[in-house]
């Protein structure tokens, strides 16, 4: 399971992208609108719109792994878990204000080094209809951020 | 394919930092960030290669490749899927790449950190732009087809070479909206590039060096490819390494270090584009400005077009100086000289001229006017032509290749610098004359 420090640092103004791969190992990939921390971190599900990630959620059906990365702008702080369990669940309407608030978060981390708000928000415009939720056990963590130890596995999740 | 990628390349630069999925070969995906893509034609992409880690090792045992890349303009998302090639460590490409990111890794306080090992080239099989709202493109602030149009009738119309460099200088301000630029001529037989054109800076530094391979301007000059880099970086602070590499080289005698060179003190965006005509190095245009990410891929585009017009013509010019001569003008002796005369001391080691014990200018220019003054003073010759300078043997030029007539702009501009009283004016193709206001005392050691 993901510890408390790792499962605050995701829910806080991070860029998420999650990707799974198919049978010929074609990688496919999505960002993310948001994540919810599930069990004290025993499970991690991540907001996609349905629309953007046929290919990834097909893949994920298909294989249940998923790479799924965090990262935030000021810091580069980067953080990649892993999973083999991952399975596709209906959004549930309840979590909408999850996204709103990663969202404004994500804009209030950005917007300060240059980015224009109105284009972070085009590509974080989640029409309610269109969203999905992928959810997994993280079964492994490795630090990212950019120098020498990236790809180094922080302790066992 | 549906999305061309030269019309997106906005997305490579890194502005929103682009993602890379592979997957290895227990069929597990891996993620992780991109520092930079390279634009190499639209069927083919480079990416760094920093360290070695799982999306390497996934790469080298086959995983197909997949980006995500976004526009920091329009928010519009895009897929790429790539086919890895080979890895280049060494020329053009790779260099291209380590100036770039020698300015992201500054940027992000890694200096320390980030090093290109290699540049991998891949070759991009499908770009796929993801469903979702998008912004209009804002409207560019030059429309470089209109400014190249103007250009090239503006540089057609010039007459020589001096009146050329002006123009192309002053177009890059006018209709470019580039407000800081120098002009580079390439001294093939020393090694050396010397300003001989600047726009944009408190002091012209015309006359100052740089040797090829220092610098972003040295490299540009030696790789003979664009360098573009979008943050501020030591590393390639032309100024600075200049010195260090020249006296590694043992050579810090013969650079020109008395003429301080032009610059802003911290530019945060700078390019340099290699000025070539019939496979010949003949200089660099360089430009920069405060700004991070000022210029992007039109902008480079847009220069070196710019650079390959005013390479042709450049050229043109020279072989025009050297080749035709018009008829001498009618000879004026020089009027005898009243007042207090002018000290021109002359240091055959090394050419240098000083005028009344200020420096002025060493090298081939420096023995080029220690011979116009010479026969000046002894034949009150005042008319020369380019041809017989360049056989001169008391000029010794590097070359025949060598710019006879950009040395010459070069000494007129110095000359006009210092307001000394000595002047230097064409008179027609392959000609010019020289005028002198005091009398001169010449003192050679």
């Amino acid at each position: 399971m993901l510890d408390s420090e790792c499962a605050a640092f995701i829910e806080t103004g991070v860029s998420i992208s999650l990707a799974a791969c198919g049978p010929d190992r074609m990688p496919s990939m999505s960002r993310g609108l948001g994540c919810k921390v599930v069990d004290g971190g025993q499970q991690i599900s991540i907001f996609l719109r349905r629309s953007q990630s046929a290919e990834l959620l097909a893949n994920i059906r298909d294989s249940s792994r998923v790479a799924n990365v965090f990262s935030l702008p000021s810091s580069n702080r980067t953080l990649q878990l892993k999973g083999s369990d991952a399975r596709i669940v209906p959004f549930a309407a309840e979590d909408l204000r999850i996204i709103e608030r990663h969202v404004a978060d994500f804009v209030l981390e950005v917007v300060p080094l240059g980015m224009s708000e109105a284009v972070v928000r085009a590509i974080l415009a989640y029409p309610p209809d269109d969203l999905v939720a992928v959810t997994y056990s993280p079964a492994a963590a490795f630090s990212q951020t950019p120098g020498p130890k990236a790809g180094e596995p922080l302790a066992a999740p | 394919m549906t999305v061309r990628l030269d019309t997106i390349r906005e997305c490579l630069e890194g502005v929103i930092p682009g993602h890379i999925a592979t997957c290895d070969t227990e069929g597990m995906p891996n993620l992780a960030y991109l520092s930079q893509v390279q634009f190499i034609d639209n069927e083919h992409v480079a990416l760094s290669y920093q360290f070695f880690n799982r999306t390497r090792q996934n790469i080298l045992a086959g995983s197909p490749v997949r980006l995500l890349l976004t526009s920091h303009l329009t928010g519009a998302q895009y897929r790429l899927t790539l086919a890895y090639l080979r890895t280049e460590t060494a020329g053009p490409l790779f260099e291209q790449m380590k100036a770039k990111l020698a300015g992201i890794a500054s940027h992000e306080g890694m200096s320390e950190v980030f090093r290109l090992r290699g540049s991998d080239v891949y070759r991009l099989i499908d770009i796929e732009q993801v469903t979702g709202a998008t912004l209009a493109l804002p409207p560019p602030v030059v429309n470089y087809l209109t400014a190249l149009r103007r250009t090239t009738g503006r540089l057609a119309g010039c007459d020589s070479l001096a009146r050329l460099l002006e123009t192309a200088l002053d177009c890059l301000g006018s209709e470019f909206a580039i407000d800081h630029v120098m002009l580079l001529m390439h001294d093939e037989g020393r090694g050396r590039l010397y300003t001989l054109a600047s726009r944009g800076y408190p002091e012209s530094g015309i006359g100052s060096e740089i040797p090829v391979g220092a610098g972003i301007i040295g490299i540009c000059a030696r790789e003979r490819i664009p360098i573009r880099i979008g943050f501020m970086t030591s590393e390639y602070a032309y100024g600075r390494s200049i010195r260090r590499s020249v006296e590694a080289d043992g050579q810090g005698d013969s650079l020109e270090t008395a003429i301080p060179l032009p610059g802003l003190p911290e530019a945060g965006s700078q390019m340099a584009i290699p000025i070539t005509a019939f496979d010949r190095l003949l200089g660099v245009l360089y430009v920069e400005n405060v700004a991070d990410l000022h210029f992007g891929y039109d902008d480079e585009d847009a220069l070196v077009a710019f650079a390959a017009q005013l390479g042709l013509a450049m050229h043109h010019h020279q072989q025009t100086e050297e080749q035709a001569e018009d008829a001498p003008p009618a000879e004026v002796p020089a009027v005898p000289l009243a007042g207090p005369s002018l000290l021109v001391r002359h240091f055959a080691a090394n050419d240098s001229v000083f005028l009344d014990d200020d420096y002025l200018i060493k090298g081939v220019a420096g023995a080029i006017l220690w011979t116009l003054l010479s026969d000046f003073v002894e034949r009150r010759r005042t008319s020369f032509t380019n041809k017989g300078l360049r056989v001169d043997p008391r000029i010794r030029l590097p070359g025949v290749s060598d710019n006879l007539e950009a040395r010459l702009v070069l000494l007129q501009r110095r000359l006009e610098e210092r307001a000394a009283g000595i002047h230097l004016a064409k008179t027609g193709r392959g000609r010019f004359s020289l005028a002198v206001d005091r009398p001169l005392q010449l003192i050679s050691s």
